[in-house]
């Protein structure tokens, strides 16, 4: 018995620590942040989940269900996330637009001049005049990040 | 089993030093704040890994709390930079 | 469910059926804390209960209505889907980041939606996210059109099969949860069948 769950384990841990490092490969390899995030959201998760259930396996069983617990919960806050964070990629111009195939959703804010377009069309313009002092905002866009993070951790 | 363990954690180390690569590299804020993001799930997938290893089951509230606390704070940064982003 | 039991109700019961819809959140958060505690002493039940009532009292929230009830075979289908398609996308980004790595091509793609409600929206636009391929950009809730990002998109007919794709996950959370939820629909209901015809 012990020796077929040792056998799930193995199978499930090393099954789930390959994604983990195939996803950091490709956030690593990926042109731009939409195509980072997928391999974020999709290899990641998928990962994490393979090494929770390899543990929950070996663990006594009133502590297995809060270790799925943590698995199930990861099932649905991952998606979300990835998709407030796509959100936010696309707004923000997270996207090399030369390996873009097609854009249906610029044809259609063009096609109906709605104002995020014109918005876009702008700061597209802008970016690349200040593109040198981009580096510095965004490290005071990730300060700021942290410092809501841990206003977070203090409400808690 | 403690070879298996061994090189479990080895591939997550591996796979948290890339994702720390992109951490440092950006290039933008939310790079950074995904590559944060990927690098909780990777300390909650060592510590998982590590409490079966040493048959120590303390760690486990400290993966709850993480998991919330790691989609929390994703959302909310997120929803700072395009706060931030519209109103230039 | 909550509609069908709640009419009947409306005059004698107004307090039961204002606590109602609030019943499945105080039970879950009620499990949560016996899982999280691993034991069912006296202490931990009463204590769990206590706090989970505390915590809908303090942080109201609209109750959710389904709408529809759930078909349980079609619920079944759809966690079977999830499963699957949770190990097909991971291996599809995996096979990707080994084979193309920084040239890889991607495409936003439109997909008008035939489902109406909030809740239907969501669950779509979540299982698209877990599905292969297929990441959710922006959600026009107005005009019930997803934008989704696919990665590897090589040409039209790539275009076309993420399409279909997208597709296939809202007739299947069509068969599980039902087509609408209680007070949208009815009058904009055909346009967006065209669309989804000859896109």
């Amino acid at each position: 018995m012990t020796v077929v769950l040792d056998v799930i384990t193995a199978v499930l841990f090393l099954g789930g620590a390959s994604f983990c490092l195939l996803g950091a490969l490709g956030l690593l390899r990926f042109p731009d942040t939409m195509s980072r995030l997928h391999a974020a959201a999709k290899a990641q998760t998928l990962g994490l989940l393979l090494i929770l259930v390899g543990a929950a396996v070996q663990m006594s069983p009133n502590l297995a269900p809060v270790l799925l617990l943590v698995a199930l919960f990861q099932l649905l806050t991952a998606p979300i996330t990835s998709q407030i964070i796509g959100r936010t990629a696309y707004r923000t111009h997270g996207l090399e637009r030369h390996l873009l195939l097609r854009d249906e959703l610029a044809d259609r804010l063009e096609h109906e001049g709605s104002p995020v377009h014109r918005r876009t069309d702008h700061s597209d313009r802008r970016e690349r005049d200040d593109e040198d002092t981009e580096d510095t905002e965004d490290a005071e866009d990730a300060e700021d990040a942290e410092d809501a993070e841990d206003a977070e951790d203090a409400e808690r | 089993m403690t070879l298996l363990y061994g090189i479990t954690l080895a591939m997550i180390v591996a796979a948290a030093l890339l994702t720390l690569v992109r951490l440092l590299r950006g290039p933008r804020a939310l790079d950074r704040i995904m590559a944060l993001d990927v690098l909780v799930t990777m300390v909650i997938a060592a510590t998982a890994v590590g409490m079966t290893a040493r048959d120590d089951t303390t760690a486990v509230p400290v993966l709850v709390v993480l998991a919330l606390l790691a989609f929390i704070g994703s959302v909310t940064a997120a929803h700072l930079i395009e706060k931030r982003e519209g109103m230039r | 469910m909550t509609r069908t039991d709640g009419l009947p109700n409306r005059r004698g019961h107004g307090r039961a059926r204002r606590v109602f819809p609030h019943l499945p959140m105080v039970a879950w958060l009620w499990l949560l804390w016996l899982l999280l505690w691993g034991s069912t002493s006296a202490l931990v039940l009463t204590g769990g209960l206590l706090v989970a009532v505390a915590v809908v009292l303090a942080f109201r929230l609209p109750a959710v209505r389904p709408g529809t009830v759930p078909r349980p075979l079609g619920v079944v289908r759809l966690l079977i889907h999830l499963l699957t398609d949770l190990v097909t996308s991971a291996l599809t980004v995996a096979w990707q980041v080994v084979r193309h790595g920084g040239r890889t091509t991607s495409a936003i793609i439109e997909v008008p939606l035939d489902v109406d409600g909030d809740l239907l929206i969501t669950a779509v636009a979540e299982l698209t996210n877990v599905g292969p391929g297929n990441l959710v950009t922006e959600i026009d809730r107005r005009r019930r059109r997803l934008y989704v990002h696919a990665l590897p998109a090589g040409g039209p007919q790539d275009i076309a099969r993420r399409r279909s794709e997208v597709k296939a996950v809202e007739r299947r959370v069509v068969q599980a949860l039902g087509r609408r939820s209680e007070d949208t629909g009815g009058d904009t209901g055909g346009e967006a069948d065209d669309r989804g015809r000859n896109p």
